[in-house]
């Protein structure tokens, strides 16, 4: 019985021994293309890893030679051996302080006791791609070139992305009506300066550095990275869902998603998800698609999903795995992506929500690691993964496609991977530098604020018994991930907790293009009284200021603007004092709250080669305030301030004294008031290295193990 | 012979690997555990990737050797737990193959052997051999006590399918000779003994139990098959084929092996 529970396929495996000893013909030797598969793959696998082996310890000292020779003594002066940075996205210091008085963050608390727990100033503005360049460069925005998520082109006065740049193949040959491209899509990034990763990795010390925002495209240096923040998805966006639906709507989703039609036939109900535009009709419009099928079963309350050859059941609030789509363009062209299905409704009416298609990670059409293998490793070792940089769906929440607790779902499916990735990374980097961001605190915050928060103007039709501690549940998880973290590292090793911002309440919207209209500021073409999206209807010729984006306000310069219509010089730094007397201050008359806490000059906040890219100036809101949604994309609209009705309920994207982010550490840390430009001139001085001078930020001082025990 | 650069029995090589790999590889697809295949083999692919990307990090690389080491044994173990299922009835049709393609017969005028396996040290001394017309003894019996054996040389003076009988005391044992060109079904040897033996060696009847001969057997020359410019076995040959087109409908089917 008990050989039989130590091996349950032991009679299995008698039958096939016995064949083996009494069928000793030599044709028999070979069962088939299964078995010579299975001999073959194994001994080329066992093969390469043994030419590997012997490649490798023959180079080995000629590598260690190379690197004396390049005076590479890496960790000669290093204070520690090996660096682990946890990014949490957003993570809020005063939150963090009072779930450790209530004792949720035991892991938290003790880091705190036994090292340093400090809040950590953010950068101007308080946006993650802004503050988490500023974190690897260790530079203030002037120099790394990013100021928002968007930009604006001086030519149009329209938005692009401002981290990386996508554009197609050089080169393409035009067949008929085909443009058959030759090579692959050219994509530069945006932000500039260097990470201090680089540094490290050119000093022989190896580093892991997943998904730290903004490091699409990912550059090449000494160590792997997987990309985070701004990596697209495969149709090019930031994020585009679908909702399959045989629902008949006109609506449109305002962003971030499609409505796509189900067509019934007879039992079945076939749609498509929308991929990226047909590579051999470049401008047409016309896009790739999967097609898919919905076979609903007799309970109603499940169904079979036949999506390129994959065949998979949902039960109705269940999402698939990873599911791979290959978007075929014909000429042996098309793009590899993964996306995952959420049964939303069978009847009446039959509803599917599909995520943004990701870059496969096994099969990247576009470079979303370094080096490009790094993304085949992971997704080899763990399966398919979330590569898009927002890669929780917070549209599809706002627009009601996902209830909170598919959203959760997702969130928490894609934290789990990440932490896959993190321990993986910290087995690998034994030496060196472990950095990895986790993005769920963000996510979460910004749309669950409505239930920590049961005044927001959201908060009115949740149901506060569902999820009500969900916030507290987040903070707690990752307090267990820290704590998990803390056993695996020893004394040598650095553990630095660091979020790029806090957060606070976004009760209420305020809507600055309607604020720089209403004061003359912003003009709109004859009798209009609302612009459209991008500044539509808006007249250049008389407008001397305009707001898009989260805090950037902008002035129509002459000779930058395309119109532009006020002299640079005497003329703009007046304007500017002007505007920011009149806004700091401003006060929201329904509740008569100060709405904006700060407004800074542009000039006086950066300093670096690209400054002149910068905003003219900076808009802090208030606690409780936020640039309405209108007014981020570019929109005129009657009311300055209206109730933020949105399940995004939380933000950060204020004045950034109001939300510093939070920095604990394992060791004591002298600075009494840190910032986050402070982190990559540490990291620098920690591992011995010496400071370049175009830094900004300066090295803390950091305990040896022993002071901080 | 046909005319297109191949004879036939590559063409029914060619056919058989072909069908073959065909149903093999789609009855692997439902008697294996695909998931656990293919992540079997991600992991190894994994484990290969971890060795140049963490190549400086000697823990890593060996660690790195250790699972994929292991991921191997994991994979061979899925990979053949499903040939319970695919090799029975490959073995078995195989071996009727093997009657067909894996040997040729005898050539008039080439001298070859008869050998028979007898029970006891009488009976090898009684053993003779009865050969039909078109079938002549060119030498005395050799006999072997050690192994109870006896063997004839014998000579064919036309092609044909022959009975020869050992004769020993009052028994008569027979065995078919194939002498002459294509591809009859041959019989190597005639024996006494388990069902599934026969199956595997013999084309003939069973030897009575009772019977003091326990094997007849005669050593066909072995069938070299021309193709693609090299001389094969059939088996490899069909190694070869059957595993190209296992590849080939793997990869169409989807199926992971």
């Amino acid at each position: 019985m008990k050989l039989r529970e130590r091996f349950p396929h032991l009679l299995l495996w008698l039958a096939i021994l016995g064949i083996a000893v009494f069928c000793p013909l030599p044709s028999h030797a070979y069962a088939g293309p299964g078995a010579g598969f299975a001999v073959l793959s194994s001994f080329w696998t066992l093969f390469v890893a043994l030419l590997y082996s012997v490649y490798a310890f023959f180079v080995w000292p000629f590598r260690q030679l190379l690197r004396l020779l390049k005076k590479r003594k890496a960790y000669g002066h290093a204070q520690i051996k090996r660096a682990v940075i946890l990014g949490f996205d957003g993570m809020d210091p005063e939150l963090t302080e009072r779930f450790i008085a209530e004792g949720r963050l035991p892991n938290l608390a003790k880091l705190r006791e036994q090292g340093s727990f400090r809040k950590l100033r953010t950068t101007y503005p308080a946006i993650s791609p802004v503050a988490w360049s500023t974190f690897m460069t260790g530079v203030n925005p002037g120099k790394h070139n990013i100021y928002d998520f968007l930009a604006r082109d001086l030519s149009n006065y329209l938005p692009y992305l401002s981290s990386a740049e996508i554009k197609g193949p050089k080169r393409s040959l035009k067949i008929g009506k085909y443009t058959v491209p030759l090579g692959g899509a050219r994509i530069k990034g945006m932000r500039k300066g260097t990470p201090f990763w680089h540094w490290l990795g050119e000093a022989g010390i190896f580093c892991s550095v997943i998904r730290v925002p903004v490091t699409f495209p990912p550059e090449k240096f000494a160590g792997v990275l997987l990309s985070g923040m701004c990596v697209p998805d495969l149709k090019g966006s930031q994020g585009t869902f679908c909702l399959c639906t045989t629902r008949a709507s006109g609506d449109k989703f305002r962003e971030g998603g499609i409505r796509v039609p189900v067509e019934r036939d007879g039992s079945i109900f076939r749609s498509y998800v929308p991929g990226p535009e047909d590579p051999l009709k470049p401008g047409s419009g016309d896009e790739l698609r999967v097609d898919f099928e919905i076979r609903p079963d007799t309970t109603g309350i499940q169904a079979r999903i036949v999506a390129d050859s994959q065949n998979f059941t949902l039960k109705i609030g269940e999402y698939s795995e990873w599911i791979p789509v290959k978007f075929k363009a014909g000429m042996g062209f098309g793009a590899h992506g993964i996306c995952r299905f959420y049964l939303k409704e069978l009847s009446p009416e039959v509803e599917v929500y599909v995520t943004p298609v990701n870059i496969d990670p096994g099969k990247p059409d576009l470079p979303i690691s370094h080096p490009v293998t790094y993304s085949i490793y992971l997704a080899k070792l763990f399966g398919p993964y979330a590569t898009l940089g927002l890669a929780e769906d917070t549209w599809a929440l706002n627009e009601h496609v996902l209830d909170d607790d598919a959203f959760l779902a997702q969130c928490y499916a894609n934290h789990d991977d990440r932490e896959r990735m993190l321990f993986d990374a910290l087995e690998k980097t034994q030496q060196g530098l472990c950095a990895c961001v986790f993005d769920t605190t963000d996510r979460v915050q910004h749309m669950f604020w409505r239930y920590l928060d049961e005044d927001h103007p959201a908060a009115r039709d949740v149901p506060h018994d569902q999820h009500p501690q969900v916030i507290q549940d987040l903070y707690a998880r990752m307090d267990v991930l820290i704590g998990r973290v803390m056993k695996q590292i020893d004394d040598r090793t650095l553990l630095m907790i660091v979020s790029d911002h806090g957060f606070k309440s976004f009760a209420r919207c305020v809507n600055l293009n309607a604020w720089l209209h209403q004061n003359g500021y912003l003009a709109l073409k004859n009798g209009k009284t609302e612009s459209g999206d991008w500044f539509e209807d808006v007249d250049w010729s008389r407008t001397r200021a305009y707001t898009m984006g989260l805090n950037g306000l902008y002035l129509n310069v002459k000779g930058r603007e395309r119109e532009g219509i006020i002299a640079n010089g005497a003329d703009t730094d007046a304007l500017k004092d002007e505007l920011r007397r009149k806004l700091d201050g401003l006060v929201d008359p329904a509740s008569g709250r100060v709405g904006i806490t700060g407004v800074f000059d542009c000039d006086a906040v950066y300093a670096g080669p690209y400054v002149d890219n910068a905003p003219d100036l900076l808009v802090g809101y208030g606690d409780g305030f936020r640039a309405s949604w209108d007014s981020v994309m570019g929109k005129v609209t009657s009311k300055i301030f209206e109730d933020n009705l949105k399940a995004w309920s939380g933000d950060h994207c204020i004045d950034p004294r109001l939300v510093p982010g939070v920095l604990f550490c394992n060791r004591k840390i002298a600075e009494e008031k840190p910032a986050i430009v402070d982190v990559a001139p540490t990291m620098l001085k920690l591992f011995g290295l010496a400071l370049p001078g175009h830094l900004d930020g300066k090295p803390w001082t950091v305990a040896a193990p022993e002071a901080s025990s | 012979m046909v005319s297109l650069g191949f004879n036939l029995p590559a063409l029914i090589v060619v056919g058989i690997s072909v069908v073959i790999g065909l149903l093999m590889v789609v009855m692997f697809r439902y008697t294996s555990d695909q998931k656990a295949i293919h992540i079997a083999k991600d992991h190894l692919k994994a484990h290969l990737l971890a060795l140049r990307l963490f190549q400086d990090q000697i823990p890593v690389v060996i660690r790195s050797y250790g699972r994929i080491l292991r991921a191997t044994g994991r994979y061979l173990r899925l990979a053949f737990m499903p040939l319970l299922f695919v090799s029975v009835p490959l073995i078995l049709l195989l071996a009727q193959i093997d009657r067909y393609l894996g040997s040729t017969p005898f050539e008039t005028g080439h001298p070859f052997l008869v050998s028979a396996r007898v029970t006891g040290a009488e009976a090898l001394g009684d053993a003779t051999l009865e050969l039909p017309a078109g079938l002549a003894s060119t030498a005395p019996a050799v006999h072997v006590p050690a192994e109870n054996e006896v063997v004839w040389r014998v000579v064919a003076e036309r092609d044909g399918s022959f009975v020869v009988n050992v004769l020993t005391s009052a028994q008569t044992s027979a065995k078919q000779v194939v002498v002459g060109s294509g591809m009859p079904r041959l019989s190597a040897v005639r024996l006494r003994g388990p069902w599934w033996r026969r199956l595997l060696y013999s084309a003939e009847p069973a030897l009575p139990e009772s019977n003091l001969v326990q094997t007849i057997e005669v050593q066909y020359p072995a069938r070299v098959i021309a193709f693609a410019g090299l001389e094969w076995n059939w088996i490899w040959l069909f190694f070869v084929l059957s595993l190209a087109a296992g590849f080939l409908f793997k990869s169409i089917l989807g199926i992971e092996i």
